[in-house]
């Protein structure tokens, strides 16, 4: 439950990673609009360079406290035969803040769908979600989406795409334009801020994506296969610089996904699911120490034995499918 | 050789026309008959109505009851059609009442409205309305309903109300959609023009050319039709160039190849 807390520990400096392309330079940037950030919403004067640290309420009682909570969420769909569809079958799980949880399952298993309920879009027919002890009732900003279709604004620029959220909570046109600035060119994408998205290729896209839904300072990540239309190259470079990010700001992610590799790579924890009705299959905490390089993981056989595992589980369930 | 190229392309439209105008003048010398005179004497015939001033204050009349009646068109049916695509209810209701009122030729509609309205300004700029709403409220629809959900989603998440979705999302999604009908539109509130100052003779480019029809003046009626497909022409090169403009970010399978497509 408390893998995070291995990484954390060991790495308070400012600057650690050089490494992925992201220079440290506006690492340092992204800390200073951390700082800005918090000053602004919480009037703090003193604060820690790193959200994770602000972001913990001095005020609450336990240290690690539940950000998100599942409570018994059941979804039905009626499919075009007019049947009942037990989409999601009785969910229940609790979610750690500043943790990165991936929702890993076959297609058709319902975890987009539960990632839709976290975010409001979609109501559940039974059960419910909370953020924060609240009741979740429709999207808000406290909750930023990042879909594998992009969807940014084809008719806005790389930088009005990226300031439109700040732009939408009241933040000044110059102080959004110079946070959005310092976030595209954190994601790697400087130089392209007056490109339309249809100039893009499909991983600047998601890039573009990240940094408009950073840049209003969601306090989840809710990441729906985000890198599943990408090529394998590409995904690759993605989950690295995505781990550099996380690791500099550490907000909460749900991440959904049907990789196996990227779900192990990128997770303090895994939660398996299995097909038809989709229900909660087995949790597995990822106890891999952070900052993760992928050429140090890749060779590391706690890593190899997770996956393998993992893998195993879902051929077990594969086979037993057909047999029920 | 691409600029060879280029300069064929420009000028093939050229060629088109003159190659109109030529078989017209071989048909007419063929022909010989007194009410189809030939593309020449027609052509001769232009400049005498465009330096007439009582004609130029008639094809005013006429382009400002479209331009009011088109105007007035766009304002209501863009709303109507995005709300239409983006509500289900709203969609259901309104459907059953435009697929009555879409096959009705609107000029059909004209005697009718000139009992309530008079022969004025007012029934004719109605029914360029009527002409011109019912393309915009189509393409508007299903440019809403086109609108990525996710687009939407992603909207939501940044705190934008319904309403605001539908102004800052779902319109500029779906303008490029929103436009094609505004183009169809354009050409037919030139067709709904003349067609109702024909039938309620009064003022205009229609009146000009079925007087002229009556009195047996064939060159002007025939020069009155080249002043209409010129008006139409310069309007929808005027309306592609504002609309290449306003959606060039867009992805090119939104362009129209050709022009009264």
């Amino acid at each position: 439950m408390k893998a995070r807390q291995n990484g954390r520990g060991s790495n308070d400096a400012p600057h650690v990673c050089e490494g992925d392309g992201l220079s440290g330079r506006f690492l340092a940037k992204l800390v200073l609009l951390n700082v800005r950030a918090s000053e602004t919403r919480y009037g703090m004067t003193v604060v820690a360079a790193r959200s994770s640290e602000w972001m913990r309420p001095v005020t609450s009682q336990e240290p690690a406290s539940a950000i998100i909570e599942i409570d018994r969420v059941s979804q039905v769909f009626q499919t075009s035969a007019r049947k009942d569809h037990l989409a999601l079958s009785d969910i229940s799980l609790t979610i750690e803040e500043g943790a990165f949880v991936s929702i890993l399952g076959p297609s058709g298993c319902g975890k987009s769908t539960l990632l839709y309920i976290v975010g409001g879009f979609v109501s559940p027919t039974s059960g419910m979600a909370k953020i924060k002890g609240h009741a979740i009732t429709g999207p808000g900003p406290d909750r930023g989406p990042v879909f594998q279709e992009f969807a940014l604004f084809p008719w806005k620029t790389v930088l009005g795409n990226v300031m439109y959220g700040p732009r939408q909570q009241g933040v000044r046109a110059a102080e959004a334009e110079a946070q959005s600035r310092a976030l595209i060119e954190m994601v790697g994408l400087k130089g392209y801020e007056n490109f339309y998205p249809k100039e893009l290729s499909g991983g600047m896209k998601q890039r573009v994506a990240l940094a408009r839904t950073l840049a209003y300072h969601p306090e989840v990540l809710l990441m729906d296969e985000p890198f599943g239309a990408l090529d394998a190259h590409t995904r690759t470079r993605l989950q690295n610089d995505l781990l550099t990010i996380w690791e500099r700001d550490r907000k909460t992610v749900l991440f959904v996904t049907h990789s196996v590799d990227e779900a192990v790579f990128l997770s303090d924890k895994v939660i398996m699911m299995s097909k038809s009705p989709g229900r909660i299959r087995q949790v597995i905490d990822i106890d891999l120490p952070r900052p993760r390089r992928r050429n140090e993981l890749l060779l590391d056989p706690r890593y190899q034995k997770y996956v393998v595992d993992i893998e195993r589980m879902f051929d077990d369930s594969d086979e037993a499918g057909p047999a029920l | 050789m691409t600029s060879s190229a280029a300069m064929a392309k420009r000028a093939a439209p050229v060629f088109a026309c003159i190659g109109l105008l030529a078989m017209w003048q071989v048909a007419s010398l063929v022909l010989k008959n007194d009410s189809f005179p030939t593309a020449i004497e027609a052509i001769r015939a232009v400049p005498s109505i465009l330096g007439d001033k009582e004609s130029l204050i008639n094809i005013f009349a006429s382009l400002r009851r479209m331009a009011t009646g088109f105007g007035a068109a766009m304002l209501v049916s863009i709303p109507l059609g995005l709300l239409m695509g983006r509500s289900a209810a709203v969609a259901a209701f309104f459907n059953p009442l435009l697929m009555v009122i879409y096959p009705v030729p609107k000029a059909a509609l004209m005697p009718i409205i000139m009992l309530w309205l008079g022969v004025g300004d007012l029934t004719k700029t109605l029914v360029i309305f009527l002409g011109v709403s019912l393309p915009v409220i189509y393409h508007s629809f299903q440019g809403a309903k086109a609108v990525q959900e996710k687009m939407l989603w992603s909207g939501a998440a940044m705190g934008l109300s319904p309403l605001q979705r539908l102004v800052r999302i779902v319109l500029p999604a779906a303008l490029p959609e929103i436009l094609t009908g505004c183009r169809t539109g354009l050409v037919l509130a030139l067709i709904t023009m003349i067609t109702s100052e024909m039938i309620a003779r009064q003022s205009g480019a229609g009146n000009i050319l079925f007087n002229a029809l009556d009195m047996g003046q064939y060159d002007t009626v025939f020069a009155m039709i080249i002043i209409v497909g010129a008006m139409g022409i310069c309007l929808d090169a005027i309306f592609e160039r504002v609309r290449a403009r306003l959606v060039r970010w867009s992805e090119p399978q939104f362009d129209i190849p050709l022009s009264f497509s």
